[in-house]
């Protein structure tokens, strides 16, 4: 123990005078949790989490129109900002300025009108002079920024459709309405003649079709999480762990570097004529590398609690489990040091190291859904993802965080992240005999 | 001779060798050829044995098998008494290593690369300080003890390089070339500071390219070449041996060669 701590304090010295290692290790996580943080949280805004703000030409300031506006605030998705000229408003969108302008042609409420009422004399085969004339459709013209993102195109698309079906249910049931006793007036005439009590059809009740007043069913969202845990996914409840586990992955440079140049310059060798186990040293390494790591990850939790929430992002939540939480980043750091450790034990010179591990930890973090999440990835990708360590990770913290769980739940990720430790361990430690 | 008082015998000098090496054959793994082919080299305690040749002539492949670093693929190692290839583990506590290459850590001080060398061969406490001080006064580095290695000159690196070698007072002392590239005061020093070593018992095996090291400090040479001694004895009984040839260089040339080694 007494040689185990003399390694811890010697790895811990090295560290604290290795400048670009304490970059890697603390400055680079916590600038990518707080850019990408950040960045998504913004581009979450314009994904319809949040309002955005569009521009409207209501060129006849009637009907269709001021639905269209009201049923468009009430969706929430929208701030709409009015404006008078079209062109302007299409400039403004190519600009950049708005990501989308929808334009209400003049003559649309009388067209919307006419046409509802064309269909439903159609459909009550009532003669009308109308009938057989052709109405010219007036469309709603939506100009979309060429930036803007399929989701939320088709998001607001799909809102949009939505409304204008609500007005043409509308507009049919108002004619609807007024034209069924009519209808019916004058079927039972046609059927019973002088018969009929001209009293009897004036009372014909007349119909009142309000559709929208008292929707009869509605969709409710609710959380898929394991308790009443009731947190929405945000751009920091996935980044903070996702980064922070990237982040702990990275020592895997410092790490392998500081075995290689032990071993070039012959440091290492001076060690092994000592009267201590390689295992020993090894031991002494990782233990100054995970307490490193846990600070580091501390680091980039506090970031996500008080840092974020002060940019105007949201606080970073970290579900009921703390020691779940303790336990999971534990279990990623010792992954992370057994690949240090393997690295370092395989790569012949520090160039190789530094141009491998990087690269390396990069691929397992897109493969884990670091930077896109791994549902939203092809097939193929989602199947190779679960053998990334940072997926195993980010996967229980998420379980954590976003979805109410405890360590039970995270068990296996942990067990995973553990045999990663003890087979790139057991690998090295082959390799390195062997080679020896 | 009965048996019994030859293995008595046999026994009685091992104990009184400091080191004994028969027949050491290393040949490496994917190689034809044998870096070692039967080497023989018996060292007496208090002794400073030099250990010449060319390079790849094996003096490196030597000093780590003897350094527990390597197995031999034959013959036998004893260092003290105990068989260096069965019990590397005790061997450990016994000797020492001057590598070629400054083994310390450029990011610490050679306070710090001391400490840790010493925690590491078990020195607490007090014991450690107190080796510390005197090991950073042997070599002239205790005003500069708490700088940088990485900030060092080359000499005064070689010199912290002695110094974390013989720490923890090692029975035997490995010193691989450890001379090479540095001025001469601070090859002198070094020079200095290994008689004084030698006057308080510590065993050496010392290679070096540098004939005049040799001559001067070593009280036995072995000159190997291709993994086996061509001669062996005091550096004044090989050139009495070899009239005609100036010193240990001009004989170390005739018995190796002018061929260039790679």
């Amino acid at each position: 123990m007494y040689k185990t701590g003399a390694t811890i304090i010697k790895e811990l010295l090295l560290v604290l005078r290795d400048r670009a290692g304490m970059l890697v290790l603390f400055l680079m996580p916590a600038l990518l949790v707080l850019v990408i943080t950040l960045v998504q949280e913004n581009v979450m805004k314009t994904m319809g989490e949040k309002s955005t703000r569009i521009l409207l030409v209501d060129q006849e300031q009637q009907s269709i129109g001021q639905t269209v506006e009201k049923r468009l605030l009430e969706s929430g998705l929208v701030e709409i900002v009015k404006k008078v000229n079209e062109k302007e408003a299409i400039k403004a969108v190519i600009d950049g300025d708005f990501q989308l302008c929808i334009i209400i042609p003049k003559g649309i409420t009388r067209s919307v009108k006419a046409k509802a009422r064309q269909v439903v004399m159609k459909s009550l085969s009532m003669d009308d002079t109308s009938t057989g004339k052709k109405i010219q459709r007036r469309d709603i013209a939506v100009y979309f920024d060429p930036t803007v993102l399929g989701g939320f195109r088709s998001a607001l698309l799909n809102s949009l459709k939505l409304v204008i079906v609500g007005i043409e249910i509308d507009e049919k049931m108002k004619v609807l309405a007024e034209l069924l006793p009519e209808h019916i007036n004058m079927t039972i005439r046609k059927k019973m003649g002088s018969f009929v009590p001209d009293n009897l059809i004036k009372d014909i009740p007349g119909i009142k079709l309000d559709f929208n007043s008292d929707p009869l069913m509605k969709v409710k969202e609710n959380p898929a999480s394991r308790d009443a845990f009731d947190k929405t996914p945000t751009s920091v409840q996935q980044n903070v762990p996702a980064w922070a586990l990237f982040g702990i992955f990275f020592i895997v440079v410092p790490m392998a570097g500081g075995l290689i140049k032990e071993r070039h310059d012959q440091t290492l060798l001076r060690l092994l004529t000592m009267p201590v186990s390689y295992i020993t040293l090894i031991t002494g390494k990782v233990i100054a590398y995970v307490f490193v790591c846990l600070i580091q990850f501390t680091l980039i939790l506090l970031i996500g609690k008080f840092l974020l929430p002060l940019l105007g992002s949201p606080m970073l939540e970290m579900g009921s489990d703390p020691i779940a939480v303790i336990i999971i980043a534990i279990s990623a750091i010792l992954a992370a040091t057994g690949y240090g450790i393997l690295l370092g034990t395989v790569a012949r010179t520090y160039e190789q190291a530094s141009m491998f591990g990087p690269i390396s930890i990069v691929i397992a973090a897109a493969l884990g859904g670091i930077m896109v999440p791994v549902y939203a990835m092809p097939k193929i990708m989602q199947e190779i993802s679960v053998f990334s360590p940072l997926s195993w990770g980010l996967d229980a913290f998420l379980d954590i965080f976003v979805r109410g769980g405890n360590i039970t739940t995270v068990l296996r990720e942990v067990f995973l992240l553990l045999s990663f430790f003890i087979i790139t361990m057991l690998i090295s430690w082959v390799y390195f005999f062997r080679r020896s | 001779m009965p048996i019994t008082e030859t293995a008595e015998k046999y026994d009685q000098s091992i104990k009184e060798k400091a080191l004994i090496i028969k027949g050491l054959v290393k040949i490496y793994k994917g190689s034809s050829d044998s870096a070692l082919s039967g080497l023989d080299i018996s060292v007496n305690y208090g002794e400073i044995f030099g250990l010449l040749g060319p390079n790849g002539a094996g003096k490196t492949t030597a000093i780590s098998i003897m350094s527990t670093l390597l197995r031999p693929t034959s013959g036998s190692v004893t260092i003290c008494g105990i068989d260096a290839v069965k019990q590397p583990n005790r061997i450990k506590k016994l000797i020492g290593l001057v590598p070629q290459d400054i083994a310390l850590y450029a990011n610490l001080t050679v306070r710090e690369n001391l400490r840790y060398f010493g925690r590491i061969c078990g020195l607490k406490g007090q014991v450690l300080k107190d080796r510390i001080a005197d090991c950073l006064e042997m070599v002239g580095l205790e005003k500069r003890a708490d700088q940088l290695i990485f900030t060092f000159s080359g000499g005064m690196k070689r010199r912290a390089n002695l110094a974390a070698g013989i720490l923890h007072q090692p029975r035997i002392l490995f010193l691989d070339e450890p001379t090479v590239g540095i001025d001469a005061q601070s090859r002198n020093m070094i020079l200095e500071k290994l008689s004084l070593l030698k006057e308080t018992g510590t065993t050496m095996i010392y290679t070096t390219h540098y004939m005049d090291e040799a001559e001067q400090l070593c009280d036995c040479v072995a000159i190997i070449d291709e993994g086996h001694i061509i001669a062996e004895g005091s550096p004044k009984q090989l050139i009495s041996r070899a009239p005609g040839h100036a010193g240990l260089k001009d004989l170390f040339l005739a018995l190796t060669g002018k061929r260039l080694r790679d």
